[in-house]
């Protein structure tokens, strides 16, 4: 075999560990150089979200006092009373109709739908959930405050959030019930469970946690939406009272006021309202995060002894 | 919770086969079998809710086809006019021309290139911005940085995919723009002004324009773009990846030559991905951007996107059937562009992906 | 019981007084070992004795597992490799290690031979050399000397491996570490491999963990027995196999030598 024994570098240089070539400490050094910078980059995510708080609070704080937040009154701009109750009215109508979509359908497709079908499905849930906004404003204005005649109103802006929010579910719902563990499903099986019965009974307290999380998440998502609400109603400062009336939304409040003139003190406090509006939704979408954390945090330990 | 990255395990369906009342040992089906009578009712009743989101997605394809009266006539109130294309808009469509409202003796036009060149150059950049920084935070926190601060560090980047647009967008009109506006366009408009379309006007002093669209842009695309890196980094094999150290390579070496390598596919995926987020922000654009039909002049001003465009201008449409029409074909455009990135973007990936972040 | 062999001059790597800790549990404790040059000392063991950690503690690899602490030295020709002055990547240039499953990386069978190469030097043909020297060495050249771009994923579990020694062979290091390395091919790549490694201890050091009592009876010139993470006993291999002197290597040896 041939032996072929590399061209003269000393063998002092070869086997001692201190080697001091250029080279190599080059090498080390742009590793060690890098190991500073990267992590260094973080600065440049987190800086900007705590400007970002930061300077919403700053802005809505010194304002917001619990008159603000609860009053109602139909004679003062610059309350949040309504916008509060109205976005609270619509999230409910929307959620429990995304809710109903979304998790029949999630469960559907993880049970009863075959491989392929499933995956054309899945797909569709995906690239729902990467739509703009506007897509489906318009959609909705087309479909609802057009074609079916219901014209700028409360409830197409319910069906358009919730056409928004049903893929999420769907999407949770389905691995939630997918990730069932298969021993699990085949006992149930084994002692003769109708499908009926195994998902109810079975699958359905597994699945529960991952279940919630997914409409809180719908939830977080859906509240700071503005295109599906903009496009398709109009805005006002009561409650919706009927089904066919105007209505309010924190986010469409912001997009409403965000540029008002701050020459005069009415459209200072538009502007003040604007950030109070922002707050909340940031003081909301965090809450929700948190309460998915907590519940993935405690269920967890519950369901460790399923995955034997 | 936890990223999973691999499909579910697949489930043999018993379809079409006729399975004895008994139920059959476990081994060949998992899934419970009902009473014969009822099967077949009950297969059509529950197969019916799967379908929602494929019904959903081709039900807003349709709406959208036909408000702009593509292939179809639409009489019926509140079209006073059929309106159909290409007759009424004509190959103008893709024009520069954009003039909905001209009033007679004009003619109105509705050429669109001017949003779809609006849209590109707004995304483009923050699209390059947003990946080079989610490769640095993948690989610092995937290679440089202990587990338990990467954990801290990870939440905090997907926090910012929480946010809601317009939050992003008042943010950014009423503190970050005026920045833009009075300091650093005009600073960059002086030392870098040398290149072509960087140099002055540097744009209104409100700030509003590219710059800092692109700026909100990158932090809104920048944690899809982290944590899909950041996954596929993490789902490479820790022995390749020590092969890679124990042949005498740096910590960097090893990440450049193998990691990223292997690691390839999810990294395309995270571009495309991205880019489909920026492209179709709406409303922080409409708010940092305004809605401009002209091409800008030079880095520091104003122009339109589509789906800023479209959020702006429905006001303006009610009532207007031509104007509608041309409205909702650039959303057919916008639909098109979102649809085949998504599709492009997902191939290389796994379909499950982290379903806590939004728009992922 | 400790298996000092010759004074540290003839050693090519010397273990000295090695514990590895995990918090207060120790993984390895007060481990001294020496390799003479042209060996191949099998290390042996029941599983959870320390016996990859030992390894891994020969090349610095086990830093990469945070939260484990080193103590003692491990003498390279007399350097100590954990001095403080003294970089990782120097340590596994010379130290190089085959891993359990075959590693070889998405690129050509060519390129993966070279991935060291790369690293010091730049010359095209010099590399070339190296690459086909250790291809040689490793007894793979001739079934991929014709295949050298293609990508090496194509090759079987066997020739992976081999490609991963030819690898590792290509910074020529004086010292070889394997990780139990054949336990994910079959028995024909097994035997294969063995052989390769039969060949190589002519002119390299190798150490290697492995579970098969068998195969530490077929290749290896001496064995040593780890348990919970002492050195129990080392020897020459048939000494260790026919007439063992502690009682626990008896009780491993007969246990395990049906494989």
């Amino acid at each position: 075999m041939a032996d072929l024994t590399m061209s003269d570098s000393s063998s002092a240089t070869e086997d001692s560990l201190f080697d001091r070539s250029f080279r190599t400490r080059w090498r080390v050094g742009f590793d060690r150089v890098v190991g500073w910078l990267l992590p260094l980059l973080f600065l440049v995510a987190i800086l900007p979200i705590l400007d970002l708080v930061g300077y919403i609070s700053y802005r809505a704080l010194p304002t917001l006092s619990f008159q603000v937040l609860t009053s109602t009154s139909l004679t003062r701009t610059d309350t949040l009373g309504v916008p509060i109750l109205s976005t609270a009215e619509i999230m409910a109508f929307s959620t429990v109709l995304a809710v109903a979509f979304g998790l029949l359908g999630g469960v559907a497709t993880a049970e009863f739908l075959s491989e392929r079908a499933a995956g054309w499905v899945r797909m569709s849930a995906n690239l729902l959930v990467g739509l703009p906004s506007v897509t489906l404003g318009y959609f909705g204005y087309f479909t609802f405050v057009l074609y079916f005649g219901w014209g700028l109103s409360f409830v197409a802006a319910v069906f358009t959030l919730a056409f928004f929010m049903t893929p999420y579910i769907f999407r949770t719902a389905d691995l939630a019930f997918t990730s069932v563990p298969r021993h699990i499903r085949e006992a149930a099986v084994g002692s003769g469970a109708a499908p009926h019965q195994y998902i109810l009974r079975v699958a359905t307290p597994i699945a529960f946690p991952q279940v919630l999380n997914g409409i809180f998440l719908a939830m977080a998502i859906g509240i700071g939406e503005t295109a599906p609400i903009v496009l398709t109603t109009t805005l006002s400062t009561t409650l919706p009272s009927t089904l066919y009336s105007p209505v309010s939304f924190l986010t469409a409040l912001i997009w409403e006021n965000y540029a008002q003139s701050t020459a005069t003190p009415a459209g200072r406090a538009l502007v003040d309202l604007a950030f109070q509006a922002a707050f909340l939704l940031i003081v909301v979408v965090i809450a929700l995060n948190v309460v998915v954390r907590v519940i993935s945090h405690r269920f967890e330990k519950r369901l460790e002894g399923l995955y034997q | 919770m936890n990223t999973v990255n691999s499909t579910p395990a697949p489930v043999p369906a018993g379809e079409g086969k006729v399975v004895p009342s008994p139920p059959s040992p476990p081994s060949e089906t998992s899934r419970p079998v009902p009473a014969p009578r009822l099967r077949r009712l009950g297969r059509v009743l529950t197969i019916i809710p799967a379908l929602v989101p494929t019904a959903f997605l081709v039900a807003i394809v349709l709406a959208l086809f036909a408000l702009s009266g593509f292939a179809v006539n639409i009489s019926w109130s509140p079209f006073q006019v059929g309106v159909r294309w290409p007759e009424n808009f004509g190959w103008g469509f893709f024009g520069s021309d954009w003039d909905p409202l001209a009033a007679p003796p004009g003619q109105p036009h509705w050429g669109v290139m001017v949003f779809i060149v609006g849209s590109f150059l707004t995304a483009v950049p923050a699209l390059f911005l947003s990946m080079a920084i989610g490769l640095g935070l993948a690989i610092a926190s995937t290679t440089y940085l202990p587990r338990s601060v990467t954990r801290w560090l990870d939440s905090f980047v997907d926090l910012l995919a929480g946010i809601p647009s317009v939050v992003y967008g008042i943010w950014a009109f009423v503190l970050i723009a005026p920045i833009f506006g009075g300091t650093l366009n005009p600073w960059l408009a002086d030392h870098v002004g040398f290149i072509p379309g960087f140099g002055p006007p540097p744009g209104l002093a409100g700030g509003t324009g590219l710059p800092v669209t692109i700026f909100v842009l990158t932090l809104m695309s920048l944690p899809i773009t982290t944590l899909l890196i950041r996954d596929s980094l993490r789902a490479i094999p820790t022995d390749l990846w020590e092969s890679g150290l124990a042949l005498g390579a740096t910590r960097w070496e090893a990440v450049r030559r193998i990691s990223l390598r292997h690691g390839s596919r999810g990294i395309v995926s995270a571009a495309f991905l991205g880019f489909g987020r920026a492209f179709g922000e709406t409303v922080a654009v409409a708010m940092v951007l305004g809605v401009n039909a002209a091409y800008p002049i030079n880095f520091y001003s104003s122009t339109g996107t589509i789906a800023a465009t479209i959020f702006g201008l429905l006001d303006s449409a009610y009532g207007n059937s031509h104007f509608l029409a041309a409205l909702s074909e650039m959303a057919i455009v916008l639909l098109a562009i979102s649809l085949v990135v998504n599709l492009v973007g997902r191939r290389f990936i796994s379909s499950i992906i982290a379903y806590e972040v939004p728009g992922i | 019981m400790n298996g000092a062999g010759p004074a540290n001059g003839g050693a090519v790597m010397s273990v000295q007084h090695l514990g590895v800790w995990a918090g207060e549990h120790h993984i390895l404790d007060d481990v001294t070992l020496d390799f003479a040059p042209h060996s191949l000392t099998a290390v042996v063991g029941p599983s959870g004795c320390g016996k990859t950690t030992f390894i891994r503690s020969l090349n610095r690899m086990v830093e990469v597992t945070p939260g484990l602490v080193v103590n003692g030295s491990v003498l390279y020709l007399g350097q100590n490799i954990y001095d403080r002055r003294v970089n990782p990547v120097h340590v596994r240039r010379r130290i190089g290690m085959v891993f359990q499953r075959p590693t070889v990386f998405p690129m050509t069978v060519f390129e993966n031979a070279a991935f060291g190469l790369r690293l010091i030097h730049t010359d095209e043909e010099e590399i070339d050399r190296q690459v086909t020297g250790a291809l040689i060495r490793a007894g793979l050249w001739d079934e991929v000397k014709d295949r050298l771009d293609r990508s090496a994923l194509s090759l079987s579990g066997g020739q992976q491996q081999r490609l991963c020694i030819a690898r590792a062979l290509a910074v020529r290091p004086k010292v070889i570490l394997l990780d139990e390395p054949t336990s994910a091919l079959d028995p024909v790549a097994t035997q294969r491999l063995e052989a390769t490694m039969q060949r190589l201890k002519e002119d390299f050091v190798l150490i290697l963990v492995t579970h098969n009592v068998g195969q530490a009876a077929r290749v290896s010139d001496r064995i040593a027995f780890l348990h919970a993470g002492r050195l129990v006993e080392v020897g020459p291999t048939e000494e260790m196999l026919e007439r063992p002197k502690d009682p626990l290597t008896a009780q491993f040896i007969t246990g395990r030598s049906e494989q």
